[in-house]
């Protein structure tokens, strides 16, 4: 190495340290740290300190609010889902039937889980017509809208098992029923719990689904011929 | 002279062979000579753990169910009851000619016999998940069949197709398409008019 090149070594060194040391380094500030067992809560971010002297600081680009969201059309399943928005309604009512001998009950207590609406059955078994809500499932919507709300009710009468009955089919600006299937209880039921009965999705749903998805890489039983 | 005799006893026999071999004239079930029966035997598959009747599934019994029911029973689960009503007519039509033809034609499998089963394999059905809607479009096309000129009871087949979209595919195949019907629907038609528009040659007949 001649002398040169040490020369040139030595000012590439000192123009490098010089730079790191100009470099603004941030203040660090003492977040608490989340993990188990700490009992603390995480913090949002601190928002950007804003200098006293307005006229010398260059404005600062604020993040825009979002833009509010259009008025929801009451029915229409492409509305965007939105904790704020009350569900539409509909008419609804419920018929309990003794599974065995397919015979109206009488005297049932009706409950709709999602507002906790009771209704009694009357001799024909049949509910009252109340408003029930129409409730997609809103991970869905933006991608297939469901082609129907679901909803779920217990039906209890004594001397029989509670039955429990989900998605139930619920359509905007259409009347709705649902039979419920109760089972009496007999000498040989010791272990006494309620009785499940799950709607399935609407077939024609379903189908749209699978192709909403479908790769051509994929296509299972290839395009449809009809 | 025999040559005479010859032709006429030729000329007989070939009458004779061709009526006997000419093509079916007559029809075995017609509106006519057919009446809509009064009920229909269904299998019962069993469900898949989401509740759904499986079509693979084993035949757990064979229900008897009324004919009309059996129909209220299939239209909500085959349609959508918020559909137009147009469409629901057409697809009730759909639902009871289905039905009517494998009425006359059961099959045996497993030992079983019945007329349809429970899921997709021929319709959906669900016992008693009628809706007010799909009864009254049930109850409108009741005394209606749509069936060949010659009032031959034929299957009247259906695929969901694609959502806002006429599917033309399905009319050239003589299937309704369950979303074109609706699309159809909206836009004017009435019920024998989707009927006509995926079903060709077929006629509407009054039936008592």
């Amino acid at each position: 190495m001649t002398i040169r090149h040490r020369w040139i070594l030595a000012l590439t060194l000192c123009t490098g340290i010089a730079s790191w040391t100009a470099w603004p380094v941030p203040a660090v500030t003492a977040q608490p740290l989340p993990g188990p067992g700490s009992g603390q809560v995480q913090q949002a971010p601190a928002a950007p300190a804003v200098p006293e002297s307005d006229s010398a600081a260059p404005e600062i680009q604020r993040p825009s609010m979002p833009a509010p969201l259009p008025p929801p059309t009451p029915g229409s399943a492409e509305t965007p889902f939105s904790p704020y928005v009350p569900w539409p309604t509909s008419k609804l009512r419920v018929r309990v039937m003794d599974g065995r001998t397919q015979q109206p009950l009488q005297g049932a207590e009706v409950v709709l889980i999602e507002t906790e609406q009771r209704a009694t059955t009357g001799p024909d078994g049949y509910t009252q017509w109340m408003d029930a809500p129409i409730i997609r499932n809103p991970r869905y919507r933006p991608l297939v809208a469901e082609l129907h709300g679901q909803l779920g009710v217990i039906a209890y009468k004594n001397g029989y098992r509670d039955s429990i009955h989900l998605g139930i089919r619920m359509h905007e600006g259409v009347p709705s029923e649902t039979t419920v299937w109760m089972y009496k209880l007999g000498p040989g039921d010791t272990r006494v719990e309620p009785v499940l009965y799950q709607v399935p999705y609407h077939h024609v749903w379903l189908v749209e689904l699978a192709d909403r998805f479908r790769s051509k890489t994929q296509p299972g039983e290839g395009p449809e011929r009809p | 002279m025999n040559k005479f005799i010859l032709g006429g006893l030729s000329a007989l026999v070939f009458l004779g062979f061709t009526a006997l071999h000419a093509p079916e004239a007559r029809a075995e079930h017609t509106v006519d000579n057919t009446p809509l029966p009064s009920t229909i035997r269904v299998a019962i598959r069993s469900e898949n753990p989401s509740g759904e009747s499986d079509p693979r599934g084993r035949i757990v019994w064979v229900q008897t169910v009324p004919f009309e029911e059996y129909c209220q029973d299939v239209l909500p689960n085959e349609w959508v009851p918020s559909w137009h009503v147009e469409a629901l007519k057409a697809g009730a039509m759909a639902v009871k000619m289905f039905a009517w033809y494998h009425h006359l034609h059961p099959v045996t499998i497993d030992g079983f016999t019945f007329d349809v089963d429970n899921t997709v394999n021929f319709q959906s059905f669900r016992y008693w998940s009628r809706q007010p809607e799909t009864n009254a479009a049930v109850q409108a096309v009741r005394n209606a069949a749509y069936v060949k000129p010659n009032g031959e009871i034929i299957e009247l087949n259906y695929r969901a197709g694609y959502r806002n979209s006429p599917n033309w595919q399905y009319r050239n195949a003589q299937k309704m398409a369950q979303w074109g019907s609706q699309y159809w629907a909206e836009r004017g038609r009435n019920w024998v008019q989707i009927l006509q528009f995926y079903y060709m040659d077929r006629t509407l007949r009054w039936i008592r």
